[in-house]
């Protein structure tokens, strides 16, 4: 497994100067706690990580024990291959317009619905379940209503009338990836809203009472008080939304029978399962994976540099 | 300390890896060629062919207490190929998998995943005398079988005679054997108000969907070419481009729509037509007043000379197998004339042997709904079995969808330069 | 997190009572409080249709894609899509099988997750920094990377197939989990750890007492999350298990929608009846815990 130390926690850094007395044994205890998850990383992933990097060097292909098969090192003509292949530009390019469309509306949805839902109101019940069965339900099991809706023939369209888009929203090759994107926005969302909640509940109430006293307005308490006040949770959100949509797989997978229209909804990994599982291209396919995995690491990156910092 | 960590964590996936690499691979080639015991097999799970499995199952295991074979189900869905990758490289594939596509036995041959039926004394002679001169389909490029073709679905059109007579049309007799027949009766169907779609096959991309709407009328059109013959690609010649100009105005003036239907469109009346197999008689007997017909071919053939897609299923040994002996046998006896007419009973599928119509006269006397499919079942093309299969279905479904479906482009242009990139796939070893 | 603030005020309270004190005191705020509510409901609406519509779509005898379709129809309602999937899987037995996957994960994701989370957060190691981008760099990685890998290595080096353990293991410690303990480890006010250790506490009891009261609705979010993930996980344990008897509702369901739902009298409810079968499940655990998410004992859990 590579292991990238990060940029050190700023937070960690002023502790760590500030000292502690029970150092030593807070080490050990620190190693101790650690141990079980460190146990399953391993166990897990570590040799399938270090088997795709290899994969993605050599003409790989699954294969029975014990059969004679030539596998053999390449150096990085998969990875030339998928810079060089429209398909692989092509479904980065997709899931960019995904990540733009899908990641601020997550935040700032989220976010909204969840002071919103802070807030003393009736039916907080009903509204915090509203907000999150789709997130509790499987995608294989709303694609069906989702399709339905959006045909051609669906209700939406059916209530646009003249206004319904030609040809058909997944079938569109504008249209399909935004409604993909919204779709998901709608399925995560819940999520989010429930760590924001959580986040909330950490924002003192004295910081509210003093926006109060000095007169701001709900928009104003909204922007100085609650948005600082939970920037750390923003950053998982936009953190996690970025990985979730990265790892985009099963809704063109579902929503527009792989990848379509014309592979204008295709996505790295919808890609790299066609090649390396469909068509036993598992060399190729590892190839493509790593390179997705340094992109979202790389915008992990610029997110960290942008919310993290204080 | 951290560097430590890191090396425990390489030494450790190294030994997985070893570990996952080495391993024993049970008995050699030879000794498992006749070694007999209990095997695994794997059925399709589909009720009919259930049944189908458990009955010979129970047969066999009730004369062979010393071979016992076990029948699971496994999914014919999507996730097919993940499962039986999986088992090949995991070592743990059954004996036997009933329904393995012809496409993906290129690909399972390759992973290393497969037995040659060849290699079995009566091996080619038995698939040869079972299934006729069809069965020069199935041979891999190395001239051996690593399939049995087992049953067929041959591809005809289906319409609904009623929705037909409410258009005005002639429900016994439909013009659609011409191309511009069918393109005139699809045009007299929508136009009609009755039905949404003249025919809906589905638009998406997945690498099989052209064995449902390009392929079949390729088939006809052509006299009987396969999707790539002798490494070199056809169907960028004058027939291919026919049969694809033929779904492009059908796509062009909306008689097919461009976006999958949730559900059956021919069982809701929303599509006036379809393109099935023989197990499309037990599913919409009670729903559809139906009547049968070939494909088109652009200028009208005779019924029954026209070819069609075979939609064939085969069964593949695998070789993870140690009692291949009890394997190769269990095999013949599934296939046997009395399974055969079992499968035919139970399934209404159509199986690889000659002569359906006279080996099996009582089924198709009490049941002459069948005729017709077992007659375009001595007529079938397979896919083509050659190297990259499906990665060469892949390359042609996306050029035919955005030369056909979507109408972009040059279609001959388009095949021409997908057929360049076909030709180097199927000269992959 | 402004944590100069938090440090100055070491109880932790839900901001909700300070608003709704304010809500009563003065009356533009009762007017703001509806255009809340107006744009709450709005959105709840939006969110709840398509299941409104799987469920009077599981409903229908025949299909109806039209607009008069979204309404229940008497003349066209029937249980028949129900009854199908009841008669072709064992529904008690899927349920059983989901419910040992799902608890065995929420288990590791507990206990481990949690001493994990505390140690990333709070305590001092080396390699912290190396765990925590490994943490990371693990939820980035797409799982259709790993799963053939994973698979022969679950079967053949660890010899768990057809094996609850072998479903489990995988997502035995969810990542993400770990990381929202992390997270709200870390916004939690130093000063309170302080003051435990040098009133001689343990770590493990500053976690106990401390740290997990403190944290609860972050916590209830990460089960929630944890619960999700198994319950509506499909591939893996379909790869893992061939014998049937063991196989999760997801996997009996998305064989019932994708092998048998097609011969189904009305395939399309029938699709939405499995729909409703697995999402049932799920609302319901989620109606069971998500009272525990109102927060107003927070601050009884700090004093105590």
């Amino acid at each position: 497994m590579t292991v990238t130390a990060p940029a050190a926690d700023p937070q960690t850094n002023e502790r760590s100067r500030r000292g502690s007395r029970h150092k030593a044994g807070r080490q050990r205890i620190g190693a101790l706690f650690i141990a079980p998850y460190v146990i399953f990383l391993v166990a897990i992933f570590a040799y399938p990580v270090g088997l795709a990097v290899y994969m993605s060097f050599h003409d790989y292909f699954f294969a029975a024990p014990g059969a004679i098969v030539e596998r053999p090192f390449i150096g990085i003509d998969n990875y030339i291959r998928a810079f060089e292949s429209p398909a692989v530009r092509q479904s980065f390019g997709n899931v960019a317009i995904f990540l733009v469309l899908n990641v601020p509306l997550t935040v700032v949805l989220s976010l909204v619905l969840a002071t919103a839902l802070n807030a003393a109101i009736p039916f907080r019940t009903f509204f915090r379940v509203s907000y999150y069965v789709p997130y509790i339900t499987a995608s294989v099991a709303v694609v069906g209503v989702w399709l339905f809706l959006f045909s051609g023939g669906g209700l939406v369209n059916n209530l646009l009338g003249p206004l319904a888009p030609q040809p058909s929203w997944f079938v569109n090759s504008t249209l399909a990836m935004p409604l993909i994107a919204i779709y998901v926005t709608w399925k995560q969302l819940g999520f989010f809203v429930l760590l924001y909640l959580a986040a909330l509940q950490n924002v003192p109430k004295e910081l509210y009472e003093a926006a109060s006293m000095d007169g701001a307005g709900r928009l104003r308490t909204f922007m100085s008080v609650t948005v600082p006040g939970v920037r750390s949770a923003t950053f998982l959100v936009t953190l996690l939304a970025t990985i979730t949509g990265a790892n985009l797989f099963t809704e063109p997978y579902l929503l527009t029978g792989g990848g379509g229209p014309n592979g204008a909804s295709a996505s790295p990994v919808l890609v790299m399962y066609q090649e390396g599982i469909q068509q036993g291209n598992a060399g190729y396919a590892a190839a493509i994976g790593i390179l997705l995995i340094v992109a979202v690491l790389m915008l992990a990156g610029i997110q960290r540099l942008v919310l993290g910092r204080k | 300390m951290k560097r430590k960590a890191l090396t425990t964590l390489a030494i450790i996936s190294l030994g997985a890896s070893l570990s996952g690499c080495g391993g024993d691979s049970g008995p050699s080639a030879e000794e498992a060629a006749t070694a007999n015991g209990p095997i695994d097999i794997w059925y399709s799970n589909n009720a009919e062919e259930v049944a189908w499995g458990e009955a010979m199952v129970d047969a066999w295991n009730a004369e062979h207490p010393d071979e016992q074979v076990t029948g699971q189900e496994i999914p014919a869905g999507t996730s097919s190929e993940e499962v039986i990758t999986a088992a090949i490289t995991a070592g743990n594939a059954p004996c036997l998998i009933y329904n393995t596509a012809p496409a993906a036995v290129p690909l399972f041959n390759k992973q290393g995943g497969l037995v040659s039926l060849s290699e079995f004394d009566d091996g080619a002679s038995y698939i040869e005398t079972r299934t006729g001169d069809r069965s020069a389909q199935y041979l891999s490029t190395d001239g051996e079988y690593y399939q049995m073709p087992w049953k067929t679905n041959p591809s005809m059109i289906f319409y609904n005679k009623d929705i037909f007579s409410a258009a005005g049309l002639d429900a016994e007799n439909p013009p659609l054997s011409t191309y511009d027949e069918f393109l005139a009766t699809s045009q007299t169907l929508v136009d009609s108000g009755e039905v949404q779609a003249a025919i809906w096959p589905a638009a998406s991309s997945e690498f099989f969907q052209s064995w449902f709407d390009f392929y079949p009328l390729f088939i006809a059109g052509s006299g009987g070419q396969q999707l790539v013959e002798n490494g070199t690609s056809q169907f960028n010649n004058p027939a291919g481009i026919d049969a694809a100009m033929f779904w492009a105005q059908m796509y062009e003036r909306g008689l097919t729509p461009k976006e999958n239907y949730t559900g059956d469109s021919f069982a809701d009346g929303v599509a006036a037509m379809s393109i099935v197999g023989p197990w499309a008689i037990a599913v919409y007997d009670d729903a559809v007043n139906w009547g049968v017909v070939p494909v088109p071919t652009p200028d009208g053939v005779s019924p029954d000379e026209v070819s069609s897609f075979s939609d064939e299923k085969s069964i593949g040994m695998f070789s993870a197998c140690d009692n291949r002996g009890t394997a190769w046998e269990f095999l013949k006896f599934t296939t046997s004339e009395d399974a055969d007419g079992q499968l035919l009973e139970l399934t209404g599928q159509m199986p690889m042997r000659t002569e359906l119509p006279t080996t099996y006269p009582d089924y198709f006397a009490a049941n002459p709904d069948y005729e017709v499919f077992a007659d375009q079942a001595s007529r079938t093309v397979e896919v083509p079995i050659v190297p990259n299969s499906i990665d060469i279905w892949q390359t042609f479904r996306d050029a035919y969808s955005e030369a056909v479906i979507f109408g972009e482009g040059d279609l001959q242009a388009t095949f021409d330069e997908a057929a360049q990139r076909i030709n180097d796939l199927a000269g992959e070893e | 997190m402004s944590r100069a603030t938090v440090e100055e005020t070491p109880t932790v309270q839900s901001s909700e009572e300070g608003q709704r004190s304010s809500t009563q005191s003065r009356s533009p705020r009762r007017k703001s409080q509806w255009v809340r509510l107006g744009l709450l409901t709005a959105g709840a609406l939006a969110f709840l249709f398509p299941f409104y519509y799987m469920l009077v779509g599981s409903l229908q005898e025949d299909p109806n894609p039209s607009l008069s379709g979204a309404f229940p129809n008497p003349s066209n309602v029937t249980l028949d899509n129900y009854q199908a999937i009841n008669s072709s899987i064992s529904l008690a037995r899927s349920l059983v099988n989901s419910g040992i996957f799902t608890g065995g994960v929420l288990l590791g994701t507990l206990v481990f997750g949690l001493l994990a989370g505390y140690a990333l957060a709070v305590l001092h190691w080396r390699g912290r920094g190396a765990v925590f981008a490994a943490l990371v760099l693990v939820q980035i990685i797409p799982f259709q990377l790993l799963m053939i890998p994973l698979y022969v290595m679950i079967v053949r080096t660890y010899g768990l197939a057809d094996s609850y353990l072998g479903m489990i293991f995988p997502f035995a410690i969810n990542s993400v989990a770990v990381l929202i303990f992390r997270q709200f480890f870390l916004a939690l006010p130093k000063d309170l750890f302080e003051a435990a250790r040098i009133d001689g506490a343990s770590e493990l009891k500053i976690l106990w007492r401390i740290a997990i009261p403190l944290a609860k609705p972050a916590i209830l979010t990460a089960v929630i999350l944890t619960f999700i993930g198994p319950w509506n996980e499909f591939l893996w344990p379909f790869l893992v298990t061939k014998d049937q008897d063991l196989q999760p509702l997801a996997v009996s369901l998305a064989n019932y929608i994708s092998n048998l739902a097609g011969r189904a009298a009305n395939p399309f409810g029938a699709i939405l009846a499995g729909a409703c079968v697995l999402a049932a499940p799920a609302v319901a655990v989620f109606l069971a815990f998500q009272r525990h998410f109102t927060s107003s004992d927070l601050g009884s859990g700090v004093k105590g």
